[in-house]
């Protein structure tokens, strides 16, 4: 079996594997946590526009903080957008999916993508920059910081190293690029895959729930989360 | 006004309060097993999904007034969750098998590092949590470390002190029962009603050591509001004090004994309010936990004493005559706000004096803690802290251009006050239900409590 099938095959199917089960694994260890019985009297009893509105309203930087820099503020929103736009966006990358998954949609332009993977690999460096020169971010952090950031730069670096013609000429010839180039930036993938459900990126999952419960503690007191 | 003399007593009391903490003998094996206990005991699906959704951004470094303030980077608030984290994942996570041999276990020094961290510099004020991009309730968890602590005997020797005395005897400073009789005395003699001891009554009033010995005529202008609202109302020398020393210290049982003291009482008389006067965290302990404690829900309401001012005079049934122009800035005690609610009544209470309320940029949720909150204001060591934090208040203050400041919190109101006298600044600090009380129609006394 050569290196492109490997990754294609039985690596892509472990990780994959792994990632589902350590996901689940995680998730449910933390709904079968016991919970907390509240008796207190409520100021709000429907509080599920006050859930939905704390989801959104914890996207957006809070007005009422000391002024910060702006560029720490808007940093994250760059790679996350980015990342977006190059996993769902990109055409070779809906094509893998609809082999998969069975599911696809219009790809966006080539130029934006490359703007996107720019960008996103711009702001990733400026992450770890602030994260390593900031005294706080400094003490704060863990090798879970650099290991999650390190595999997730991998990835798009060797898929980066991949594009040598657009994506119109991958699609004419079935999506077929350096099978070596492509089996390196595919077992990137699944080494990220493998470390996703034990480090950070769990917060893909766990953000949605931390939002929720506060939004709902705080709107059962009459607050606005 | 404030009773001055007692002020400079008070003030010389807090700063003795820790030579009467009883003294804690315990080996470090044992106070780290009992503080991993506690930890776990109180290791939920609220306080899991919070330590599991951390993404070290670093936000709440700039909500916090002590983590802005200062160059310490163990400041920053989700840091202090670390103990937590660390209990967590040896421990109880799902990934623990994996997690445990990467993750250090706590230590009796970590322990006594972490004092510094949840006691001293975090009032537990919440408006970290307000900028998280994960929604992580860092004041909840900072309170299940002070119980850890606390339970390790790592709570601060004030705290520990006043705790103590509260369980031990139910009182506060020794405010006890003849203390809240001089000063009921003190105050029907100078023609304001106050019912002590009836046997039944509608409304239960609570009080607290402040009011009782420092700031007599919030608790004069209480009793006013009430019998100006015609309520059929009563103080209990049974149970009067509001204050919770065990909510403060992270001793859960001085807690229930202080909360079931005072819901004992209005059960007894059949209250179906209680109010709790300006104190702010006498508010949650009652309000929000109060609940907990009894093992059901309470069979009262219970009301901020400015809450409850709000909704009488938006009911037409406490009448303010309107005419006291000035520019007022409202300070929301982190615990009767953002952790509470309460923030449009005292506002529609004060506008009802006839003031003008101006509100500086971060107001109401995001209002800036005074930085004596939660027991912070007993502890001696933390003094240069609740100063640098205490700046920031200031600051906000005085962007708002009011010609005073109100606030309807009792610790606030001290640590308001000294940090007027450390800066040399000149603003009033001004009581809400002394305003309100001064503002009756009326009233029989409208000048006494000026």
């Amino acid at each position: 079996m050569d290196l492109l099938n490997l990754a294609r095959g039985p690596l892509l199917a472990t990780s994959v594997l792994i990632f589902v089960l350590g996901m689940a694994w995680r998730m449910v260890g933390l709904i079968r946590r016991p919970t907390r019985q509240v008796r207190s009297a409520p100021r709000r009893i429907h509080v599920q526009g006050a859930v939905w509105a704390a989801v959104l309203r914890h996207m957006l930087p809070r007005t009422g903080t000391r002024p910060s820099p702006t560029l720490a503020t808007l940093n994250p929103y760059f790679y996350h957008f980015g990342l977006v736009f190059i996993v769902f966006g990109y055409a070779p990358h809906i094509a893998f999916l609809q082999r998969h998954l069975g599911v696809s949609w219009p790809a966006l332009p080539d130029a934006v993508m490359y703007l996107a993977a720019g960008v996103t690999i711009i702001s990733l460096l400026v992450a770890l920059a602030m994260r390593l020169m900031d005294p706080t971010l400094r003490r704060i952090s863990s090798a879970d910081d650099y290991i999650s950031w390190g595999l997730l730069f991998l990835v798009i670096f060797t898929g980066m190293a991949l594009i040598d013609r657009p994506s119109s000429a991958y699609a004419a010839q079935a999506f077929s690029a350096d099978p070596t180039r492509l089996a390196i930036h595919l077992m990137s993938l699944e080494l990220l895959l493998v470390w996703f459900p034990f480090g950070k990126l769990f917060h893909t999952v766990s953000w949605f729930f931390g939002r929720a419960q506060f939004g709902a503690f705080m709107a059962r007191r009459g607050v606005q989360a | 006004m404030m009773n001055r003399e007692m002020y400079a007593q008070f003030g010389n009391a807090i700063a003795h309060l820790a030579e009467q903490a009883p003294k804690v003998e315990m080996p470090d094996a044992e106070r780290v097993q009992r503080a991993k206990a506690v930890m776990m005991e109180k290791m939920d699906r609220n306080l899991a999904v919070d330590l599991e959704s951390c993404v070290r951004c670093g936000y709440c470094a700039d909500a916090c007034q002590f983590s802005v303030q200062n160059d310490d980077p163990d400041l920053i608030p989700t840091h202090k969750l670390d103990l937590l984290r660390r209990v967590w994942r040896r421990d109880l996570a799902p990934m623990s098998w994996l997690w445990k041999p990467f993750t250090q276990d706590v230590t009796a020094d970590d322990l006594r590092k972490w004092q510094a961290l949840c006691f001293d510099s975090c009032t537990e004020c919440g408006r970290c949590s307000m900028v998280c991009p994960m929604g992580i309730n860092i004041a909840r968890g900072v309170n299940v470390m002070r119980e850890a602590l606390a339970t390790a005997g790592f709570a601060p020797d004030e705290l520990r002190a006043v705790q103590s005395e509260q369980d031990a005897r139910g009182t506060v400073f020794g405010a006890d029962a003849s203390h809240l009789v001089q000063t009921v005395e003190a105050v029907r003699s100078r023609g304001v009603t106050v019912h002590l001891d009836k046997p039944k009554a509608k409304v239960l009033m609570l009080t607290t050591v402040l009011d009782i010995l420092l700031f007599q005529d919030a608790l004069e202008a209480t009793a006013r509001v009430l019998n100006a609202a015609g309520l059929d109302w009563t103080l209990r020398s049974n149970g009067y004090e509001a204050a919770n020393f065990g909510l403060l210290s992270g001793v859960e049982e001085t807690q229930k004994k202080a909360s079931e003291a005072v819901i004992r009482q209005a059960i007894e008389v059949g209250a179906e309010m209680v109010i709790v006067p300006e104190c702010g965290h006498a508010y949650p302990a009652l309000r929000w936990e109060g609940a907990e404690v009894h093992g059901g829900a309470l069979p009262f309401r219970v009301l901020a004493i400015s809450e409850l001012i709000g909704e009488l005079v938006e009911q037409g049934k406490l009448r303010l005559r309107g005419d006291a122009h000035q520019t007022l800035m409202f300070h929301d005690a982190c615990k009767l706000g953002r952790h509470g609610g309460v923030f449009e009544q005292p506002r529609l209470a004060l506008r009802a004096t006839g003031a003008q309320l101006r509100e500086p940029r971060d107001t109401e949720e995001m209002n800036w803690c005074c930085g004596g909150g939660a027991g912070g204001f007993l502890i001696n060591r933390a003094a240069p802290l609740r100063a640098q934090a205490f700046a920031i208040k200031r600051a906000q203050v005085d962007s708002s251009d009011a010609q005073a400041i109100v606030t309807s919190c009792g610790s606030c109101r001290l640590n308001f006050l000294a940090g007027a006298e450390q800066t040399a600044w000149d603003k009033p600090v001004l009581s809400l239900v002394e305003l309100v009380a001064q503002n009756l129609v009326d009233d029989p006394l409208p000048s006494a409590a000026c």
